[in-house]
């Protein structure tokens, strides 16, 4: 069973991680959640960047989920945001798609255009 | 949506953008009652009765309406769940918030699976870091209740500021679920 004891110890590690490093979040991951997102697989997108950040280790990136962003017919949509850069939004994205990303955009820092279906705000 | 986890997770959503703080999930398995039943209650903004009937109707909705408020998803969670023998109720009121109640005959042959509730639960915790989930799983089964009971704000207490997207948080939080989920027999169903 887990317990808040386990917690504890999970956030002293973290603490001393983030004092290394100074703690800032680099990179912000949203996940449109909205009906057609969810009927499209937007969870199974959600749960694989949630399994992919474990699995990697990455302790600088945030992921969110956010209702309906209006591109009904690229959905699942994910938006990644890093300070100082434009913003990218991926299309019709997959579990595979995902893994892509994670590799290419989000660790590598280079941005998989075949699947971007829009930038900036 | 392919089964009633989906489902679920679209009702979330709505509270969510109903700008809930709490939302409390309860999904009731009961065998000798023949029931399954979920119960979802935010303290989001809530809706006046007009608003109320309109989002449980796929024929009052404008595509308008829609993207502002919520969309097809409760007129087919309503379909979905009298289509099993079962019903569905809303109530909700201005500054209250809103409390659904759907129920489906466990063992009727058009009901949905229950369906993969863990990577809803995952997900909506993780993914709204600023609103707290409160979840309840009972089990009645051959004269014996299972539970589980699950609350975020006592995580988040404890995290301080270390984010939910912690890889370990993660884990701590997907291997909890999994547990609970396993104990109260909720996999399969």
């Amino acid at each position: 069973m887990k317990t808040l004891a386990d917690l504890k110890k999970i956030r002293e590690k973290a603490q001393e991680e983030m004092k290394l490093r100074g703690g800032t979040t680099r990179i912000k991951v949203v996940v449109g959640m909205g009906t057609s997102g969810i009927a499209m697989g937007a969870r199974e997108v959600m749960k694989t960047f949630l399994e992919e950040i474990a699995n990697r280790n990455l302790t600088d990136v945030l992921v969110t989920q956010t209702g309906e962003k209006g591109l009904s017919s690229l959905e699942p949509v994910v938006d990644i945001i890093e300070e100082g850069k434009p913003k990218i939004t991926y299309g019709n994205m997959t579990p595979e798609k995902v893994k892509k990303v994670i590799v290419e955009h989000i660790v590598n820092g280079r941005i998989v255009s075949d699947y971007v279906v829009a930038t900036g705000n | 949506m392919q089964d009633i986890s989906l489902h679920l997770l679209d009702i979330i959503e709505n509270s969510v953008r109903a700008e809930a703080k709490l939302i409390k999930i309860r999904i009731i398995r009961d065998v000798k009652d023949n029931l399954l039943r979920l119960i979802v209650e935010d303290n989001g903004i809530g809706m006046d009765s007009q608003t109320l009937e309109k989002a449980q109707s796929p024929f009052y909705t404008s595509k308008k309406d829609r993207e502002k408020k919520v969309g097809l998803g409760i007129p087919l969670l309503k379909q979905n769940a009298e289509a099993t023998n079962g019903s569905f109720q809303m109530t909700s009121a201005p500054g209250f918030g809103t409390v659904l109640t759907v129920d489906f005959q466990l063992d009727h042959i058009d009901r949905m699976p229950l369906g993969n509730l863990k990577d809803t639960l995952l997900g909506v915790i993780i993914g709204h870091p600023e609103v707290d989930f409160s979840i309840k799983l009972i089990s009645h089964e051959q004269g014996v209740e299972k539970s589980f009971y699950f609350e975020t704000a006592a995580i988040k207490e404890e995290l301080g500021n270390i984010p939910l997207t912690y890889p370990d948080v993660i884990e701590y939080i997907d291997q909890s679920l999994l547990e609970g989920i396993q104990n109260t027999n909720m996999e399969d169903v």
